[in-house]
């Protein structure tokens, strides 16, 4: 029960811009935008089930959208090999400003 | 086709999802129907989900339907109605798996077996067309299962219909399950406490910590003055002086803390109440000026608070637990102080502590609030008398002091304490709050000017080991600048800016450690423990009590 969370990397490739627009602005509050189309989320798997249904809502049969769960040793690899911007890790559980 | 019933009709009918839960497990139906708590886990959204694709499906063969029947007293929503040979044939889909007989026949689970007959009689009764069948299609090993609809069925569904009614006319909330397997995929699990509720029933218990999950979203401090918190889109844009802009994805937001004069726009504050983030305001003095929150509990929780603590007796009984929690805390921190202290302090420690423990016997015979009151004073008095002792010799004179002050703090290590005791505050009231319970009716406090007296009764179980505990590691290890930490005006000291964004580190900090619950038996952080102390306060008007402020340190 006690609600795990997980790293997730979402992918779409979206056809019409509005579509993307939106798919884009509803992945902000949900996560860390890596790439032009590619977001990375810390996600428990209610969030996950959410994140898919709001999705669905805005996704047409032509678009496509790849979810991958990773799990922490894939994560820890990460920096090994890429950039060292590519996956910063994340911060305390709370901030001050 | 959509049927319209007049108001009064439709409150008394029950919803057909509303069978599916009672039959289900009893106190999952009450605690929706009744207590009107509701929380989307994972399923609830993956099963929506399942219904936008299927909408998007061409074949359109499906619709769905709305229907109400007055004889019945029963109303409902269909995932679909089809014509099947001139026959109404009613569908619901389900995400998962069939139920496997000893044959490994796929059947319908007991729960969605009632609702599809539910909806066969709602279909009968509402459209006056008789119906032989409804199918449940599970998704996950893709098989459909046919219910037939017989005159068993027709009086199984009567009787579940008067039972649901009868349910929502008690005042008890039905005990737990006994077949622990549906609360694991109980979507009501983190409030409904089922591993807590057995075991204020059964002390022998062993939980398998189906507790629930730590919430793990970030609590935001706005601390520099001239902030500006906004929306942008779905994420929360905190602006500040000559510094890049911030961006928060809204769903990893807990709680914003504005200190002093930050500003918030309107949108924000929408959008905050709209994702359950909590929205509090400290003042630039460190005090707790309020909250902005519209998660009302349901009305019937409150009902319950009120008719308790209208209670003397159990506000009594409440209010001497707490006493005694607190007391109990800080006489175990002088005497942690006291193992590592030189000999003299030890001498010096000892008498309080012993007469602390004398008070502490006197705590279950009080017969009032008013000798409650006496006793924490005692208490209070020894114990901040001692608490001087425990500051090691390296500190400097300037953060030194002699007993407790406040409104406003007269020396440094007050200002620490007062601005402790107000962030935890901040974070029982969010605990409250969360819960739905309300603030301004309390057990031991009474009503006083602005603060609320549940969150001033709560917060003695976190005053030692939040504060308190917090406050004097920090000064026994340097971390507390005399000068640039603090504001001195006459006789009034504050923090500085620089000694709150420190402070509010430090106790954030603090929060992450995690406890173990001595009659829960599992590991905690406090940041969760705010909502597990008042979920077990709200257990002790609920016939489950028993585990409430038992949280003191060893
Ligand atoms: S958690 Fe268990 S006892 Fe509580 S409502 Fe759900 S199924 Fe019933």
């Amino acid at each position: 029960m006690a609600e795990l969370k997980h790293w997730y990397m979402v992918c779409y490739d979206i056809r019409d811009p509005k579509r993307w627009r939106k798919a884009y602005r509803l992945l902000e509050g949900y996560g860390e935008r890596l790439q032009y189309s590619i977001f990375r989320c810390w996600l428990s798997q209610r969030d996950r089930e959410r994140l898919r249904w709001e999705l669905e809502k805005v996704l047409a049969a032509e678009d496509s959208l790849l979810l991958v769960g990773m799990c922490d040793r894939c994560v820890q690899r990460i920096p090994s090999y890429n950039r060292p911007e590519s996956w910063q890790v994340r911060g305390d559980r709370f901030r001050i400003l | 086709m959509v049927m319209m019933a007049d108001p009064i009709a439709r409150q008394d009918s029950v919803r057909v999802s509303a069978l599916h839960a009672l039959a289900y497990c009893p106190r999952l139906f009450y605690l929706e129907e009744v207590e009107e708590l509701y929380t989307q886990d994972a399923a609830v959204f993956a099963g929506r989900r399942l219904h936008v694709e299927l909408e998007q499906q061409e074949d359109a063969q499906w619709q769905d339907l709305y229907l109400e029947s007055e004889d019945l007293g029963l109303r409902g929503r269909l995932d679909a109605l089809r014509t099947r040979s001139g026959q109404l044939i009613p569908y619901e889909h389900k995400r998962g798996r069939a139920h496997r007989d000893e044959a490994n026949q796929p059947q319908a689970w007991d729960s969605d077996r009632l609702q599809i007959l539910a909806y066969a009689c709602l279909i009968e009764s509402a459209l006056g067309t008789p119906v032989a069948e409804g199918r449940i299609r599970y998704h996950a090993d893709n098989v459909v299962v046919h219910v037939p609809l017989t005159d068993a069925g027709r009086a199984e569904v009567r009787q579940a219909i008067a039972a649901a009614r009868a349910l929502r006319q008690s005042d008890l909330r039905p005990p737990v399950t006994v077949n622990e397997r549906l609360c694991a995929r109980c979507s009501l699990a983190p409030v409904c406490l089922p591993e807590e509720a057995r075991l204020a029933h059964d002390r022998e218990w062993e939980p398998v910590r189906l507790f629930p999950a730590d919430d793990d979203r970030q609590v935001v401090h706005v601390l520099e003055p001239g902030s500006r918190v906004g929306r942008t889109g779905e994420q929360l844009k905190v602006a500040r002086l000559n510094q890049p802009v911030e961006l928060f994805p809204i769903r990893q937001v807990a709680q914003v803390v504005l200190h002093s004069y930050a500003q918030i726009s309107t949108q924000a504050l929408h959008f905050c109440a709209d994702q359950g983030v909590g929205v509090h305001f400290i003042s630039g003095g460190g005090r707790y000026l309020g909250s902005f929150d519209t998660r009302q509990g349901s009305i019937q929780r409150r009902i319950r608070q009120y008719q308790a603590l209208t209670d003397g007796a159990v506000c009594l009984r409440l209010a001497q637990r707490l006493v005694m929690c607190r007391g109990q805390g800080q006489r175990k921190f002088l005497m942690r102080g006291q193992r590592s202290a030189s000999p003299a302090v030890q001498a010096a420690l000892k008498p309080t502590i012993a007469q602390m423990q004398a008070v502490l016997k006197q705590v279950d015979r009080a017969d009032s609030l008013a000798t409650l009151l006496g006793l924490e004073g005692k208490l209070a008095a020894l114990y901040f008398g001692a608490l001087p002792l425990l500051i090691g010799e390296k500190v400097p004179p300037e953060l030194r002091f002699d007993g407790r002050n406040r409104r406003p703090p007269k020396d440094r290590f007050n200002a620490l304490l007062s601005f402790g005791y107000a962030l935890v505050f901040k974070d029982v009231m969010n605990g409250i709050l969360t819960v739905g319970l309300e603030p301004a009716l309390g057990f031991y406090h009474q009503p006083r000017s602005q603060a609320a007296p549940l969150a001033l009764d709560l917060l003695e179980i976190f005053r030692v080991p939040l504060v308190d505990m917090t406050v004097m590691a920090s000064v026994n290890r340097g971390q507390w600048d005399v000068a640039a930490d603090f504001e001195v005006r006459g006789p009034q000291v504050w923090l500085s800016e620089v000694g709150r964004h420190k402070f509010v580190e430090l106790y954030e900090r603090r929060k992450e450690e995690t406890w173990k619950h001595p009659k829960l038996g599992y590991a905690l952080s406090y940041r969760r423990w705010f909502e597990l102390e008042v979920r077990l306060l709200e257990k002790e008007w609920m016939g489950e009590g028993g585990l409430f402020a038992q949280l003191v340190l060893r």
